[in-house]
Parts: C-alpha cells; sequence; structure tokens
C-alpha cells in the first residue's frame, strides 16, 4: 500500500470542505485514516495545510488571540481586515482569550501572523534595546 | 888600614864566635836550608799548582756566581720595571673597567627606572582600561536591568488599568495600523 503524502490527504479533506461535503464525515474519514495508518501525530499539521489550501480556495480559517472577548464591531473589523489581507471570499474567526497577552490582538492566518499584542511589544521593547 | 884588618880578622872570629854565641849549627842550618829549598821545590811542583788550580776555580765560581748575582739583579730591575708597567697598565684597565663599570650601570640605572615607569604607566593605563570596561558593563548591566524593570512595571500598570473597552480600541489601532 501506497503511503499517502500528507499534502494529498490534506487537499482532499480541503477540496471536500469546498464542495460542501459533511464536514462531519470528512473528518471522521481522515481521524479513521489516521488511526489506522498510525499517523495521529501528524493531525496538526495536516490541519494546517488544509487551512492552507482551503486559504488558496478563497476560505480562510482566522484564529484571534486577545486579553479580553472580542465585541462583535472588533470581530466585524476583524474579518474585514482578514479578507482584505487575503482576499478571501470566506474568513472564519476562532477567538481565544489569553490574559497574558496583555491587551491588543494576535491574528494567525495559514502562512502569516500579525502579532499586536502588548506582551508581544513588550518583549521587543525589552528585546530590541537591550544591551549585549 | 889597621882598623880594617883589625876588623876582618875580628870578625871572622866573630863570626865563629857569633854562631856559636847563638847556638847555631851551620852545618845543621845548610841542611835545613837544604831541606827548605826541597820542600819548596816540592810544593811549587805538586801543591802549588794544585792550590791554584783550586783557587782558580773558586775565582771562577765566585765570578760566575757575581755575574749571575749581577744578571738576576738586572733581571729582577728589569722585571720590576716590567711589573711597575704591568701595574700601571692594569691599575689604567681598571680605571677603564671602573669608568665603564659605572657609565654601564647608569645606563642600566636610567633604562631599569624608563622601563619600570612605563610598566607602571602600562599598569595604569590597564586600571584605567578595565574601569572603563567594568563601568561601561555595570551600565549595560543597570540598563538592561531598568529596561526590564520598565516591562516588568508596565505588565502591572496595563494588567490593572487596560479594560475590555480600552482593548477593542486598541485593537481597531492595531488593525488601522496593520492595513
Amino acid at each position: 500500500m501506497t503511503r499517502l503524502s500528507r499534502r494529498s490527504i490534506a487537499e482532499y479533506v480541503a477540496n471536500g470542505l469546498v464542495k460542501g461535503d459533511s464536514k462531519k464525515e470528512l473528518f471522521s474519514q481522515l481521524a479513521a485514516f489516521l488511526i489506522d495508518t498510525g499517523r495521529t501525530k501528524e493531525l496538526n499539521l495536516i490541519v494546517r495545510d488544509i487551512e492552507y489550501f482551503l486559504a488558496e480556495n478563497g476560505v480562510v480559517n482566522a484564529t484571534i488571540i486577545s486579553a479580553y472577548e472580542l465585541t462583535a464591531e472588533t470581530k466585524k473589523a476583524l474579518e474585514a481586515f482578514v479578507k482584505k489581507e487575503t482576499n478571501a471570499n470566506h474568513v472564519s474567526l476562532s477567538s481565544m482569550v489569553e490574559p497574558a497577552v496583555l491587551g491588543g490582538v494576535k491574528i494567525s492566518i495559514p502562512g502569516r501572523e500579525v502579532d499586536q499584542t502588548i506582551a508581544r511589544q513588550l518583549t521587543v521593547l525589552k528585546t530590541r534595546f537591550k544591551k549585549v | 888600614m889597621t882598623f880594617l884588618s883589625q876588623f876582618a880578622s875580628e870578625t871572622t872570629t866573630v863570626d865563629k864566635d857569633l854562631f856559636a854565641a847563638l847556638g847555631i849549627d851551620w852545618r845543621l842550618l845548610i841542611l835545613q836550608i837544604i831541606a827548605f829549598l826541597i820542600l819548596v821545590v816540592l810544593l811549587g811542583k805538586f801543591v802549588y799548582p794544585w792550590l791554584m788550580k783550586s783557587v782558580d776555580e773558586r775565582q771562577a765560581g765566585i765570578e760566575e756566581a757575581a755575574k749571575a748575582t749581577a744578571a738576576a739583579q738586572k733581571a729582577a730591575e728589569d722585571n720590576k720595571a716590567a711589573v711597575a708597567e704591568l701595574l700601571t697598565e692594569a691599575r689604567k684597565q681598571a680605571a677603564e673597567i671602573i669608568s665603564t663599570a659605572r657609565l654601564e650601570s647608569a645606563e642600566t640605572l636610567s633604562a631599569s627606572e624608563k622601563k619600570a615607569q612605563k610598566i607602571s604607566e602600562q599598569i595604569v593605563a590597564n586600571a584605567h582600561d578595565q574601569l572603563d570596561k567594568d563601568v561601561a558593563n555595570a551600565r549595560k548591566v543597570l540598563y538592561n536591568d531598568t529596561l526590564e524593570l520598565v516591562g516588568l512595571a508596565t505588565e502591572k500598570v496595563i494588567a490593572k488599568k487596560l479594560d475590555k473597552k480600552a482593548d477593542s480600541e486598541l485593537i481597531a489601532e492595531a488593525i488601522k495600523a496593520s492595513s
């Protein structure tokens, strides 16, 4: 049996999602395949690749990390920002709250990351201006 | 004349009488003279040459010794002069050596002083450099610590002061800036 590449698996799942196949069925197939072939450790990488293929097809899944829950207005603005940046037709946001970022927002989209958090800025301040 | 004849006759008589009066036997005397002459001849022939030879040899030895003494004296005088000359030369050389040694010691002392001064200046310069480096390092450490503290303080202040509304505004600004 030929070993399927990660790219092929991701492409299959992404195409199915774009076509509008049942998500539940697709992900069940993927899970069964990974368990069967003993490649469950590659799950994160496959998900990343799926996101990448989806982005190529105009479907972007952006992960937003912030210190507080985002307001609807902010979410809308973020969605518009992601759309503009990726030229995507459809954007879905997955927001996470992490108080450690202190403030601001961190946007992760396939192949790119925009970190405008205060924690990041403070780290930059401490590292960039630190004398060696 | 009478007087002379009388004297001559008296003398002959007297001679005979004189030897007799003196107790000398003229025959014995003649014998003794002959023995003496024989002795003289024998001495002159056998003893005197040997004696003279010894005396001559002795004299030659003495003269030789005198010559040797004179030569030795002369040699001693010559040596004395040579020794005096050598001493003079030695004194001169000693004086030159002392003078050179003094000069060299003075030069060595001067060189040592210069070297010591140079080393001390180098030590001072190194100490200054080290001090400057230490100060620079201390400043750097202080700066970095201050930066760290400022960061920490800012984190604390922001964590307390930033609310949801301010965060939303901040996000809006960030989006605007990133666009």
